[in-house]
């Protein structure tokens, strides 16, 4: 078993398609229709991954994320058919761990949950150096290195990148990263990410036509690449 | 006829008295120049009643003192040329002070008509501008209209989309309504000319009783006007009054536009919100099918190579779907007015998010983007403008030949940043160059005809434009985005 996936859906059709999907890929699945029931098997089964629909009958899926976070560690995946930015990152900031609009793929969808485990694995083993590709940051030394050769950030892209890094392959956005590196008082200026986020990658020798580490989640925010 | 006479017969009065007076002085003693006395009656009688009193009171008084005081007494001869010449400069005098007092008389008649005038004027202004309801208002301005002398009706037609109604000031006939309408219509008065803040009646017959027309801005006032009886001072009020029922018919015009205006915006998020509704319906199927169809895809679930393929190319078919729906939720929400969310963004951003979305597509194509590094950032919602970008390489990869070359170019023009998406396919028909961005006219047969029509709402809600060129290499889709101000150092790093 490759851990244990928490269904939050109240298609019927959509429950059993996931349950099939994600069996395959040997994975233990158990899928409710509502907020109040996925709470409850959340405390009770310990799931690693929740998939959460956003459009929930009763308790709304909003409203449910806030509840999950204190009953459970487990990484949450918003899975909607809410096409909008707005929805995204007011569910990251709720606390979600990534999203997927639907409809998606079972590849795409297993894909991301490898991710947020491997990610919840790194944090739990507490390892000091995140790799992207042959990018390493180094948090226990504060250094960031690119095939061994030292890359020197200031202390604002160096805190930016940190944030990245140990959130990686996760959607962090604008209004997250301006909080953990400028504070509470810098809200508001997503200019200041960009620029920031021009300038690491130009230090990194990163194209942004076609970034290789710090990817742009557009209307959201960015994400180093896992 | 009593209020006419009175004023003489006040003269005559005053001249016996003043006579009396002037004989009783002289009797006692001889003091000259008594005659002044008159002037005093007459400046009074001509400030008080104007030139006729004053010319009876100064001929009045000429001839008493003549006769009573001027020697030989009691006669009207007169012997001395010393007395001639006293008795020329008493009339010369006496006429002179009536006519200035007379036209004091009328200048201060004029300035209290004008003040009582202005007076009224600004009574019904103000009544008519802070009344809430513009009908009233209206309605009681007509009353005002109609309580001059010379205007015996006076009602107001509104005209809606061609419909004559009567709006205040009574009925009117079915056939007065449609003069009004076409009076209204062709902007052409009917027996009434307004110029220079002056209403003048226009007859063909003075035995015409019809009422008059006179098209404002927003509807026609009807005008019954007495011919006879009208003063210059009647007419300016009329002018005025009509000029106040025009700018009233505007506000109640503006009124209803703007209850009109939010009756459509409300229909539109009504539209909306069922468009965005029924695409959640319509996803959410769609969602299983896709899950269901790429669960048992997968190698695992032991199904044989042409199953696993036809479930393949099920699942492209659901994609196809999701995205025509996506599209159409797309463009409806254009249609209503999206709230743009717009920033600064380097174009480059914009092109990198859409080759990253279409990585797989444009993997069989050369995509050439070559933009200047001081390529100035552009003011625009993100996730819109990056969906023209990866609708138009889109379209460019399904018109390219097999490893066909895509080109990706920008540069600031006008204040503008022109950007452009070229491929090597074959040439867009001449006819088609400005259909193709119409929404649902595609040239493909499995096309939405969504994409580009999607590209134009988007680049015009920014205030750019699109067009589409056949260029030597192939077509070209050039459009605009506007530029952000943003400071120099800042602008270079995005």
């Amino acid at each position: 078993m490759s851990g244990r996936v928490l269904v939050v859906d109240d298609e019927v059709e959509m429950q059993r398609a996931l349950r099939t999907g994600l069996s395959y890929h040997d994975f233990e699945v158990r899928a409710v229709g509502s907020g109040e029931e996925a709470i409850s098997e959340a405390a009770t089964w310990r799931p690693d991954v929740i998939l959460l629909d956003l459009g929930l009958p009763g308790m709304d899926g909003f409203v449910t994320l806030k509840k999950l976070r204190p009953a459970t560690r487990a990484a949450v995946i918003v899975i909607s058919v809410m096409p909008d930015e707005k929805d995204k990152v007011r569910a990251l900031d709720a606390g979600a761990d990534d999203y997927l609009v639907k409809p998606f793929g079972t590849e795409e969808l297993v894909a991301r949950i490898r991710a947020v485990l491997r990610r919840q694995a790194d944090v739990t083993a507490g390892e000091p150096v995140i790799r992207s590709g042959d990018l390493e940051i180094d948090i226990g030394r504060r250094t960031v290195t690119i095939q061994g050769k030292l890359v020197r950030l200031t202390p604002t892209e160096y805190e930016l990148l940190r944030y990245l890094a140990l959130h990686a392959g996760k959607p962090v956005t604008h209004t997250t990263l301006l909080r953990q590196v400028w504070g509470d008082y810098a809200i508001g200026d997503k200019y200041n990410t960009r620029y920031v986020v021009a300038q690491i990658r130009k230090k990194l020798g990163d194209d942004p036509a076609n970034p290789r580490y710090i990817i742009n989640e557009p209307g959201v925010g960015y994400r180093l690449e896992g | 006829m009593r209020p006419r006479l009175a004023p003489y017969a006040v003269a005559i009065g005053g001249v016996i008295a003043i006579t009396a007076v002037i004989w009783l002085i002289s009797s006692k003693t001889s003091v000259p120049g008594l005659s002044a006395i008159y002037l005093l009656l007459i400046l009074w009688l001509g400030a008080r009643w104007g030139r006729g009193p004053a010319l009876v009171g100064s001929v009045g008084a000429f001839l008493s003192y003549d006769f009573f005081f001027v020697p030989p007494v009691n006669t009207f001869t007169v012997r001395d040329s010393a007395n001639v010449l006293e008795l020329i400069v008493l009339l010369a005098v006496a006429l002179v002070t009536s006519q200035l007092a007379a036209s004091l008389r009328r200048s201060r008649a004029t300035a209290e008509a004008l003040a009582r005038e202005s007076r009224a004027l600004y009574e019904v202004a103000t009544a008519a501008l802070r009344s809430a309801e513009v009908t009233a208002a209206l309605s009681m301005l007509c009353r005002r209209a109609t309580e001059l002398t010379s205007v015996s009706r006076f009602a107001l037609v509104a005209v809606d989309s061609g419909q004559p109604s009567a709006l205040a000031g009574g009925d009117l006939s079915p056939a007065e309504l449609k003069q009004a309408a076409w009076s209204h219509e062709n902007g052409r008065a009917i027996g009434i000319a307004v110029r220079d803040g002056m209403v003048s009646v226009v007859r063909k017959h003075p035995s015409d009783s019809a009422p008059a027309y006179l098209p404002l801005a927003s509807g026609v006032a009807v005008i019954g006007i007495d011919e006879d009886q009208v003063t210059p001072d009647e007419l300016r009020m009329l002018a005025a009054v009509v000029g106040l029922a025009d700018l009233l018919m505007d506000r109640r015009r503006a009124a209803l536009e703007s209850e009109r205006a939010r009756g459509l915006e409300s229909s539109d998020r009504l539209k909306t919100a069922i468009l965005s509704s029924l695409s959640h319906e319509l996803k959410s199927p769609i969602a299983s099918l896709r899950t269901g169809l790429t669960a048992l895809a997968a190698p695992q679930a032991g199904l044989k190579d042409d199953q696993r393929e036809l479930l393949v190319d099920l699942d492209r078919q659901a994609s196809r779907l999701d995205r025509m729906v996506g599209d159409l939720l797309a463009l409806s929400r254009l249609e209503a007015g999206l709230q743009l969310d717009r920033e600064a963004h380097g174009f480059s951003d914009l092109v990198a998010n859409a080759t990253r979305h279409l990585r797989i597509e444009l993997a069989s194509n050369r995509l050439v983007v070559e933009l200047p590094d001081d390529l100035p950032p552009v003011n625009v919602d993100e996730v819109q403008a990056g969906r023209v970008v990866a609708n138009l390489l889109e379209n460019a990869h399904e018109w390219a030949p097999p490893g066909g070359v895509i080109e990706v170019g920008a540069s600031p023009r006008d204040g503008m940043l022109e950007a452009w998406v070229e491929n090597d396919g074959p040439p867009i028909a001449t006819g088609d160059l400005d259909r193709i961005f119409d929404t649902f006219w595609t040239r493909r047969v499995r096309g939405s005809g969504l994409g580009l029509a999607i590209c134009k709402r988007v680049v015009e809600a920014h205030g750019g434009t699109i067009r589409a060129e056949n260029r030597r290499r192939g077509p070209r889709f050039t459009f605009t985005l506007p530029l952000a101000h943003v400071a120099a150092p800042r602008a270079q790093a995005l």
